[in-house]
């Protein structure tokens, strides 16, 4: 009968801060406090679990399942000790970041052109982009959330980096770990043409 | 401000390595900055697109400072230097202590927060003296909830240098395929644009090993297959200073083959001008350039140890509108080309001729993207350039590109190329000279005499169609055909580009972490051969 009405409940997932008596200390959240029966054997810190919260929004701690809500969804007044803000810290969702790369006139038309990323120690030709047209590429990553990938354009080697339009080494772009994120980059020069 | 670059033939293409390791490896002593934290854990897993450490099984964090933590995980972000240590969390710092349900802090600020679940959130500093209540800042007690299996590199302990790098000891590779554990591991991720530098050749595969490095140096070792060689390892110094400056140096070693060492070195000059100085030296030989860049202007000099050097200024407008969104760009250079011995070979009294001077015109149109019938694109550009030489010489070249895109439905694209460039040699009165018939005629590597190229007086034609079938049913996966046919002169037989190549590549995702870029093409009928097939693979993170 638990389990039944633990099934009908709303599903939270959380990463525990901490766990002691019937206090729950929830990462980016707040302090919940545990339902009559619970305890805090199964909790480990740092490691995401699900609650339900019963109608005193007690929490018990739940299997996880796929579509429990996240932390940020959990009712305000269901904490003992409140954030002053609140955030939401799942870096397991993949959220997808799109790269629009447009290349000056006097690219070569059948090169292919590449994102060097820091993942890599900077492989000038990490990451092959998908053409669009003749000056238009684009390549959608998959990224965690809260990512920050610092990326730099090339043709495939350090040779054919990009350059600004003073022909200089320009800072790296940063594609960001965020729901629908989008960079355009407009390539001003490359370092062996012009 | 000619230099000359020496290399004396090296004993062995290992002990060449061996010696450079040696001298490169004192190098960046000076520049490697002190570690100012570490982490150990039963397990330290690391996420390289968010930059984030999680220790589990038991966390002990340091700071280079004296302060102690533990707690039964503990959390660091790379990208803001926070630190989240969870459950029975102790911090100490000489005779002073803190206990708390959590704790955060940070690397490089003296602030900490204490979360007891039962009373709420304390602060005091590093020094542990007595806390006030303060509010539960919910951002500084961000634990992610990350997947351990997603991982890039597990762990047992981590020493971070921040805003740098971070070592590994050991390292296992949980998603990486083919990825060996290693005892131990330096992963950089300085973005300053020097790391991106390289002053090593070329590589069909790469995978660099850091040695030692701090946030303006790394020294890696590179494993490295090369066309040709094969297999080879690399020695590269990177020195930079954020994106304004750097300088690396390299030794590349094949196992089969003779070592090459080089250099390359970038400085900007305030906001519109960049010099660079780059170089390559082996047994055979070695050359040198150095450059002044910027928008408008270019001058490059290059020498080599062979006798060769020369000199071009350059000044060129910025792209201007011409009409309907065509534009253009004029550039003019002028310079010189010097050999010792003479330039002109063929001259008698080619010793007259060591240096010659030239002058050139370029005009460039760029037509804007525009559509066609059949609800296609297309996107054109037009080159003509001629230089004169100060012996009775000139060049002329015209090229034209086209590139068409076809759309045939949301996740399938056809592309199209014709690219041509018409280059001749010209010298007046002395053509035959220059371009003499063969007598016998000119032969290929397989013996077969190329007649054809009797008609060849210094006028060449090179001729690119292409077709390309891209298919991207999602953002992780893409497959594309590629047939390209080159007609051009002279060519024949296995003399100049192979006439068709067709290449297929397929770009895929087999797990979250790991993205594979495979290519094979084939060269048809040419040097004698059926056909030639050629691998090109690259593992992606």
């Amino acid at each position: 009968m638990l389990l039944a009405a633990a099934a009908a409940a709303t599903l939270f997932r959380v990463v525990p801060l901490a766990c002691a008596g019937d206090r729950l200390a929830v990462a980016g959240a707040g302090v919940l406090r545990l339902a009559e029966g619970a305890s805090c054997a199964a909790i480990v810190p740092g490691r995401a679990i699900a609650i339900s919260l019963d109608a005193d929004n007690r929490a018990t701690p739940q299997t996880l399942t796929p579509d429990a809500l996240p932390a940020a969804k959990i009712p305000r007044a269901a904490y003992l000790i409140a954030p002053a803000a609140e955030r939401d810290a799942d870096q397991t969702e993949l959220v997808t970041s799109t790269i629009d790369v447009f290349v000056p006139p006097r690219t070569p038309p059948g090169d292919d052109i590449f994102l060097s990323t820091e993942r890599s120690g900077w492989s000038p030709a990490e990451v092959r982009m998908d053409r669009v047209d003749a000056r238009h590429f684009r390549l959608v990553l998959k990224l965690r959330q809260g990512a920050r990938v610092a990326f730099r354009v090339t043709r495939g080697s350090f040779g054919t980096i990009e350059r600004d339009e003073n022909r200089a080494l320009p800072r790296a772009h940063v594609a960001k770990g965020e729901p629908d994120a989008h960079v355009r980059i407009d390539v001003a020069a490359w370092a062996d043409i012009d | 401000m000619a230099f000359r670059l020496r290399v004396k033939p090296p004993r062995s293409g290992f002990a060449r390595v061996a010696l450079a390791f040696v001298v490169m490896a004192g190098l960046p002593l000076g520049a490697s900055a002190r570690a100012t934290a570490t982490l150990d854990g039963a397990s330290v897993f690391f996420f390289s697109d968010t930059l984030t450490l999680v220790a589990r099984g038991g966390a002990r964090f340091a700071l280079a400072d004296g302060t102690r933590a533990s707690a039964d995980a503990a959390y660091v972000d790379l990208k803001t230097d926070r630190v989240v240590l969870a459950g029975h969390a102790r911090v100490t710092r000489g005779e002073a202590s803190a206990n708390a349900d959590a704790i955060a802090l940070e690397i490089d600020a003296d602030r900490v927060d204490l979360l007891d679940a039962a009373s709420g959130v304390t602060r005091t500093s590093r020094a542990l003296g007595p806390a006030s209540p303060a509010e539960f800042d919910a951002q500084r007690f961000a634990f992610p909830d990350v997947d351990d299996r997603y991982a890039f590199i597990k762990s047992r302990h981590a020493t971070i240098v921040p805003h740098a790098d971070v070592r590994f000891s050991p390292a296992s590779f949980p998603t990486s395929v083919g990825g060996v554990p290693v005892p131990s591991y330096l992963h950089s991720f300085s973005t300053g644009a020097g790391f991106s530098s390289s002053s090593l050749q070329g590589a069909t595969f790469d995978q660099p090993y850091g040695l030692w490095g701090s946030e303006n140096a790394l020294t890696a070792l590179h494993a490295r297959w090369e066309s040709g060689p094969g297999a080879a390892l690399g020695l590269q110094q990177q020195l930079v200073s954020g994106d304004d400056a750097y300088a690396t140096a390299a030794i590349d070693a094949p196992l089969r083959g003779y070592p090459v060492s080089g250099f390359n070195a970038y400085r900007r000059l305030g906001s519109r001008y960049t010099l660079s100085v780059d170089g390559s030296g082996s047994k055979y030989g070695a050359s040198g350039h150095v450059g002044l860049g910027s928008g408008f202007l270019g001058l490059d000099y290059f020498r080599s140890t062979f006798g060769s050097s020369s000199f071009t200024a350059a000044l060129r407008t910025r792209d201007r509108p011409l009409f309907g969104g065509v534009t253009y760009r004029l550039s003019g250079n002028a310079g010189f080309d010097a050999q010792y011995g003479g330039l002109l070979g063929q001259l008698p009294d080619a010793r007259r001729y060591a240096t010659v001077w030239r002058h050139g015109l370029d005009l460039s149109i760029a037509a804007p993207t525009v559509h066609i019938p059949l609800g296609a694109t297309l996107t054109t550009t037009y080159d003509v350039s001629r230089t004169w030489y100060s012996f009775p010489h000139y060049n002329d070249s015209f090229s034209a590109n086209a590139a068409v895109t076809r759309p045939l439905t949301r996740t399938v694209t056809l592309f199209g190329y014709y690219l041509a460039t018409w280059n001749a040699n010209v010298y007046p009165n002395a053509q035959a000279l220059f371009y003499p018939t063969l007598n016998p005629p000119l032969l290929l590597p397989d013996g077969t005499p190329y007649f054809g190229y009797a008609a060849f007086s210094g006028a060449g034609m090179s001729r690119t169609e292409s077709g390309v079938l891209q298919f991207t049913p999602n953002g992780n996966t893409s497959y594309r055909l590629t047939v390209t046919h080159a007609a051009d002169f002279p060519q024949f037989g296995g003399f100049g580009r192979p006439q068709w190549e067709a290449r297929a590549d397929v770009k895929f995702r087999p797990f979250p972490n790991i993205g594979i870029d495979v290519g094979r093409a084939y060269d048809f009928d040419w040097g004698g051969m059926r056909w030639q097939p050629r691998w090109s693979f690259a593992i992606t993170p």
